[in-house]
């Protein structure tokens, strides 16, 4: 491992164990009883007990959270390019788009069940709601930020319209759209723990918490919390490496080849003899 | 006669930006394997010239030729590059130069040795699969360069392509593109603020006069080919010099 590969492991890894340890000590020093707040130990230790239980909960969750997602970034890709094409699509498309962050999600979310039922399309459709717009506003901005001389250039050079959006507006949109698929992907389990707590049935990561809410077990409480963190966190995460492998640009300086590839070419290429 | 046909024919175009002229009727002709230069002040118009023969920006009036056939307000039919180096940062180098053929029917893997080929004679031969930003400023110019070569167009529109270089890197670039222009015997129209290169580099001068920008002076630089830097002392260099200066700032430059 790379010394700059364990700095970006390592580093986070001790400002989470950080925030483990200013939670214990809190509950240490104000002697807080374990049943209104309980250390890390005994919420881990409550997912751990569980565990059985929790992990098709967590699954589901995550079930969620990835549908909703993957919905939202494609709905709001779509949006952007539509926009940026028209200016009549983004005057009529804009207040709306502005409007549906303006709606409380929490108020939505209730009328949305009974729309939609009790199953994991409401939940979808949730989390779509809140990633949608992240990723819009970025793609959108991306593609009217997108050098000017650049565009003239590729039509100078004889390029279509058609051409022109594929080659150069398009793969220019790349590095916005993780931007808004970052900040979509945090609150994307917020929108489905939402979508299951209005559409509380059992059998779901809410619900469990809900439940162990109920029966006053706090450890099962903050240890259900602590696992959709886990989630939303371990979903940034993919989101963040899908973009590394997606934008080598930002962070190479070669395209990397995949070997034999790779010496064919230097062989044949005297600018590289020695 | 083909043979006579000049590369490219401007007739008496003209071009105004809100009622407000920006080009005066200009007429130019250059010849095929012509190194032509265009210098002049600042907003005289010498860039909106280019944009009108690339196409890009139909003139109010007038005609553009190429190779004897109308081109006026159509793209496609030269290359252009600019002072920024506008390659696209997520290509490689070797992607950057196959940019010409992505944009019009797609890349096939003749253009990509094609592209190979020309990086490796020009010195690029190294970088092929470096991303731009990995590279020099000197560098990107020169990589923009094959892009615009590796289009196969033959008349060559470079506006201040060195400008934001330094002095030092700017020498090697002119070196390098009298180099690569011997190699390949494409015509050549260059825009710069820069006299001395334009001697250095030029068969012809056009200077053009303060916008409404019409061309107000044209000399031929006599000096043989290849050039070297210690031609830049040369009587018809500094005589070529005086004179230029002379058109552009209405006095006798020492
Ligand atoms: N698209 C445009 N809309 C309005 N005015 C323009 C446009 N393009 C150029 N102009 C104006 O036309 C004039 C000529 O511009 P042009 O870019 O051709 O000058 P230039 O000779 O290339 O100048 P420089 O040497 O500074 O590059 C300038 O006054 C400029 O402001
Ligand atoms: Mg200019």
């Amino acid at each position: 491992m790379s010394r700059s590969t364990s700095r970006a492991i390592l580093i986070p890894l001790a400002s989470v164990a950080l925030v483990f340890l200013a939670w214990a000590l809190i509950i240490r020093l104000f002697a807080v009883d374990s049943f209104v707040a309980p250390s890390p130990l005994e919420a881990l230790g409550a997912v751990r007990e569980d565990w059985g239980v929790l992990w098709p909960l967590a699954l589901r969750t995550l079930e969620e959270t990835v549908y909703g997602f993957a919905a939202g970034a494609a709905l709001g890709f779509v949006l952007a390019v539509l926009m940026s094409q028209a200016r009549l699509v983004r005057d009529l498309v804009y207040p709306v788009l502005v409007g549906s962050q303006a709606v409380p999600i929490i108020a939505i979310a209730a009328p949305l069940v009974i729309l939609l039922g009790f199953g994991i399309l409401p939940k979808i459709v949730i989390v779509a709601w809140i990633v949608f717009f992240p990723v819009a506003v970025s793609v959108l901005d991306g593609l009217a930020r997108v050098d000017g001389d650049l565009l003239a250039l590729a039509r100078a050079m004889g390029g279509s319209r058609w051409r022109v959006f594929r080659v150069i507006r398009l793969p220019a949109t790349v590095g916005p759209l993780f931007s808004g698929l970052k900040i979509g992907a945090t609150y994307a389990v917020t929108g489905a723990v939402i979508g299951e707590l209005v559409a509380s049935t059992g059998g779901s990561l809410a619900g469990y918490q809900r439940q162990a809410n109920s029966s006053l077990d706090t450890a099962a409480v903050w240890g259900s919390t602590l696992l959709m963190t886990a989630i939303g966190i371990g979903w940034f995460l993919l989101v963040v490496g899908a973009e590394r492998l997606a934008t080598p640009w930002r962070t190479r300086s070669t395209r990397r080849r995949l070997g034999f590839g790779a010496s064919r070419r230097t062989t044949t290429d005297p600018g590289d003899a020695p | 006669m083909a043979a006579t046909t000049p590369k490219l024919v401007v007739e008496r175009a003209s071009r105004a930006f809100d009622d407000a002229p920006a080009l005066a009727p200009t007429s130019l002709a250059v010849a095929a394997g012509e190194f032509v230069s265009l210098v002049g002040p600042s907003g005289c118009g010498k860039s909106t010239l280019f944009n009108v023969v690339s196409g890009l920006l139909a003139p109010d009036a007038g005609r553009v030729l190429i190779d004897g056939a109308d081109a006026t307000g159509r793209p496609g039919s030269v290359g252009y590059m600019l002072q920024k180096d506008l390659l696209a940062p997520w290509r490689t180098v070797l992607g950057n130069i196959v940019l010409g053929a992505a944009l019009t029917r797609g890349v096939t893997a003749a253009d990509r040795a094609e592209a190979a080929a020309l990086a490796v004679r020009h010195g690029l031969g190294g970088y092929l699969d470096h991303y731009p930003h990995a590279l020099s400023g000197g560098m990107r110019q020169r990589v923009a360069l094959l892009r615009t070569l590796a289009t196969g167009r033959d008349l060559l529109l470079l506006d201040e392509p060195f400008g934001a270089l330094d002095a030092q890197t700017r020498l090697g670039m002119q070196r390098w593109l009298l180099e690569v222009r011997a190699q390949t015997g494409s015509t050549v129209l260059f825009i710069t603020h820069d006299v001395d290169e334009a001697i250095f580099l030029s068969d012809r001068i056009l200077v053009m006069g303060p916008r409404p920008g019409a061309i107000v002076d044209e000399l031929a630089v006599d000096l043989p080919r290849p050039r070297t830097l210690a031609m830049a002392t040369a009587p018809a260099a500094v005589e070529a010099k005086r004179r230029i200066l002379a058109t552009l700032h209405g006095e006798a430059a020492t």
